[in-house]
């Protein structure tokens, strides 16, 4: 089997769980069922067992998982979209503007950035919009660096001088030659910064920065385990474990798909 | 080596200068206010605190104030904690923070490394393997979830160890927050350190070493580790900031009175003064390590030092 192909598999089997696994279950995230409170696993009808206030627990780690994917997903799209056009503008153009583009990721790159999010998130106020938007905004830079490389090292080939020598706009070289041949190194580096971002979404939730009850989150959950975790250490193992694995196969599979792409 | 330094300088003041505006700047627009309570204020009461605290005062001069004050070490006072300013709970916390980070760096840095230097002696190797794959996983460990889980099993399961608090620095309680903190530096950095060794061991210096018959951890120490060890330099940067980040979330699962804590306490209640200064001084810092990473750089490197 190629390398990356079950990290992926993997990824994609937790994905679908989140999403088709709650139109399944009996139980909604926030249904309360007073006659099991803290059931342990595998108890009758809750097959994870329930939270200190009687939760299902297996229907909260589906939804929190779904939540978690749906703002990695959207902050992770914010990032490759920031990056690819920044990377691109600073990669074709050259020369100053160039270095002034890339003087600015250093700078960026040097900054506490999970303390400029939680700074967005105090001034702007904890919405779950500004979670992802903030995360996108700060996760593009390795993005940028990347795609910029690849700029550079594809404008000289000779189908894009050739494409110049027809008359071809910018514009036009840069969706029609430069976007396709960007697409495989974009996709690779999507995929090792929806581990990036899934890390500070749960590490905002965690502290109470990021998603807002009634919704949940693996951070959240994890959170909530952590506090009850004495009298049932399920609440704790099993977000935590969804979490440490969706984190090892998405980086597992980005790794796989950059070193086959970039040996 | 100067002009290295020199350059360097040159992008991070101007970088600090545009944090400490801009987050100044966010913090002034941000919407809802420190006075903002459950029951609303009467308005002269409102006038009062903000005349007390200099919110009614002109922007532009609230920052010329800020300004002086942060070259005197003043932060302003925390709008939470009423009775302290911000510079006593830096005083208070910082020390408690710094203590954490450094000491999960003196754990993961030779961790990583003696990872790293195993893993290279033989490439693609099950040892070689398992550790890398080991190192991925703790890379990607959250603190947030290895303290919860060590303090289930090391204080509440076995009781070997205090579940929380500082204890006065005993190293009982010490011994889980570091270990939580270290294992993602220790993880990229043996991955780091792998990557170096591997590319270093292929090169004709060391087969030189190795055809004049020197025993294989010589050549490892001798010839081969500070050139591998270039990347390891580069990444104290971001290992710094890592730690100061992972900081925070282990003083709030440890209950450890660090400055972390202070700054997820102000962020939740809007304490502009204390959030301000966190980001500040810790931008600083993670800048002094940048600078102290490309110091280590040159002395690894010296072709790079030109």
């Amino acid at each position: 089997m190629r390398p990356g192909v079950l990290p992926l598999a993997i990824v994609a089997g937790i994905a679908l769980a989140a999403i088709l696994g709650p139109l399944l279950l009996p139980w909604s995230y926030d249904a309360i069922d007073w006659s099991a409170v803290r059931a342990p696993p595998l108890s009758p009808g809750h097959l994870l067992g329930t939270d200190a206030v009687g939760r299902d627990l297996l229907a909260r780690t589906l939804a929190g998982t779904r939540v978690t994917l749906a703002v990695a997903g959207a902050a992770a799209g914010v990032a490759l979209a920031i990056g690819t056009l920044w990377g691109m503008i600073a990669g074709w153009c050259g020369g100053r503007i160039d270095e002034a583009m890339m003087r600015i990721v250093d700078a960026l790159y040097a900054l506490p950035f999970m303390f400029v999010v939680i700074l967005l998130m105090v001034v702007f106020g904890r919405s779950i919009v500004l979670v992802f938007a903030g995360i996108g905004a700060v996760e593009w830079l390795t993005m940028a660096r990347v795609v910029r490389g690849e700029v550079l090292h594809l404008r000289h080939r000779p189908f894009i001088l050739a494409a110049e020598a027809a008359g071809a706009g910018t514009s036009a070289i840069m969706t029609r030659h430069l976007l396709p041949n960007l697409a495989g190194v974009a996709i690779a580096y999507l995929l090792l910064t929806v581990p990036q971002v899934v890390m500070v979404e749960s590490f905002l939730s965690f502290l109470g920065l990021g998603v807002q009850e009634p919704m949940t989150s693996l951070g959240i959950l994890v959170h909530d385990g952590a506090e009850d975790m004495d009298v049932a250490a399920a609440t704790l193992l099993v977000p935590g474990a969804v979490l440490v694995t969706l984190l090892v196969a998405l980086t597992r599979a980005g790794e796989a798909l950059r070193d086959r792409l970039a040996p | 080596m100067r002009a290295i330094l020199v350059r360097r300088m040159m992008t991070a003041l101007p970088t600090m200068a545009a944090v400490i505006l801009l987050s100044f700047l966010l913090m002034r627009v941000a919407p809802g206010g420190p006075f903002d309570a459950e029951r609303p204020l009467d308005p002269a009461t409102r006038a009062a605190l903000a005349h007390a605290y200099g919110l009614d005062r002109p922007l532009i001069e609230q920052l010329g104030r800020y300004l002086l004050g942060l070259a005197q070490g003043d932060f302003g006072p925390s709008l939470v904690y009423r009775d302290f300013s911000v510079g006593d709970l830096v005083r208070q916390g910082l020390p408690v923070s710094l203590t954490l980070g450094g000491l999960a760096l003196a754990v993961a840095l030779p961790l990583g490394i003696a990872a790293g230097a195993l893993a290279a002696m033989r490439p693609g190797g099950w040892v070689d393997r398992v550790l890398m794959l080991a190192a991925t996983i703790a890379t990607l460990l959250p603190s947030f979830v290895t303290g919860p889980l060590l303090v289930l099993v090391f204080a509440l399961l076995l009781g070997w160890l205090p579940v929380s608090g500082w204890g006065g620095g005993d190293p009982r309680h010490l011994l889980l927050p570091v270990i939580a903190l270290a294992l993602p530096t220790a993880g990229a950095i043996a991955r780091l350190a792998r990557a170096g060794l591997a590319t270093t061991l292929a090169q004709d210096h060391v087969r030189t070493a190795r055809a004049r018959g020197l025993s294989e951890g010589r050549i490892l120490l001798r010839h081969a580790l500070r050139p591998a060890l270039v990347p390891v330099a580069s990444y104290v940067g971001p290992a710094a900031a890592g730690l100061l980040t992972g900081a925070v979330v282990v003083e709030t699962v440890f209950a450890l009175p660090g400055l972390g804590r202070y700054f997820v306490q102000g962020a939740l209640n809007r304490d502009y003064p204390l959030v301000l200064a966190v980001v500040i001084l810790y931008a600083g810092l993670i800048l002094l390590f940048n600078l102290i990473a490309d110091l280590l750089y040159g002395w690894l490197d010296p072709r790079a030092a030109g």
